[in-house]
């Protein structure tokens, strides 16, 4: 497990550990950014997989994560402008945002065949990790109808995206990456 | 009413009939939807000559790929209509979410 996934289970279990906390609960305003965070930075690891990749089906599997996360984002920012809440960072947010940023360092350094196995097993574990998150943080926290609807509507996407990475990593490989 | 009056009545109520029992004759369109990234049924079974229109309720672009036939993507909120030609079975998926797969049956 490489660096960034450390950061990103811990960054998303901050989540978990905030709401099951008496002191502080995450607020909608909060989950939106989270949410919002969280697709943009799996577009921006896309944009680079795109250039960078080796393998075809990776780079389509990379156009398939800016198009779909590009999209829920479209969906997101058009509900939030529509209840007229300003998404609001959070420990959460922040450090996802870090953690992408990271993660693009991380896989600027690779080439060929090890840069592809890294991007993909960053992308199981990341929508593992998200898909955590929104079962047992955000879904249960969100307060608004609509933005609880949205989430729900989004996680089958997760789900997807999820066994669709599992399987570029059995065809690539696990080994060596 | 005098004898041209009824005659109009009874050539429009003819019409009315006739264009009802076109509609009756017109091939069946059946409805896949795509939702929760599922195709919906995951099994249809449809008579040659028939439509088949499937709609996307979800938030990301999907597409209803075949060996004979490929919708190309079908964005959030749009459709698209196959009319079915030949009879046969086949399994067909959305090409860029290669996990969702179901089945047309043509007869």
């Amino acid at each position: 497990m490489n660096k960034w996934v450390t950061f990103l289970v811990s960054a998303l279990a901050v989540g978990v550990a905030t709401t099951s906390g008496a002191s502080e609960t995450l607020s909608d305003a909060q989950i939106a950014a989270i949410v919002v965070t969280a697709n943009q930075v799996d577009v921006d690891a896309g944009e680079l997989a795109v250039t960078k990749a080796e393998a075809a089906p990776v780079r389509k599997f990379a156009e398939l994560m800016i198009a779909d996360h590009s999209g829920v984002n479209k969906s997101a920012t058009e509900l939030v402008t529509k209840l007229r809440v300003t998404p609001q960072p959070s420990a959460t947010s922040d450090s996802l945002k870090k953690g992408g940023e990271e993660n693009l360092v991380a896989l600027k350094k690779l080439r060929g065949g090890a840069f592809d196995r890294a991007y993909v097993e960053h992308e199981v574990i990341y929508h593992q990790a998200v898909l955590d998150a929104l079962d047992r943080t955000l879904i249960p926290n969100a307060k608004n109808a609509e933005l609880k609807a949205l989430m729900v509507k989004v996680r089958p996407a997760f789900v997807a995206h999820l066994e669709h990475a599992k399987q570029l990593q059995d065809s690539l490989g696990k080994s060596g990456g | 009413m005098d004898r041209r009056g009824l005659w109009k009545l009874v050539l429009a109520l003819l019409a009315f009939g006739s264009a009802n029992a076109n509609d009756s004759d017109a091939p069946a369109t059946h409805t896949v939807t795509i939702a929760n990234m599922k195709f919906e049924p995951a099994e249809l079974i449809v008579k040659r000559g028939e439509r088949v229109i499937w709609i996307n309720k979800d938030l990301v672009a999907h597409t209803a790929t075949a060996t004979t036939f490929d919708s190309s993507n079908i964005g959030p909120n749009a459709s698209w209509t196959l009319v079915t030609l030949k009879s046969g079975e086949q399994t067909y998926v959305c090409s860029l979410h290669p996990t969702i797969k179901a089945r047309l049956i043509v007869r």
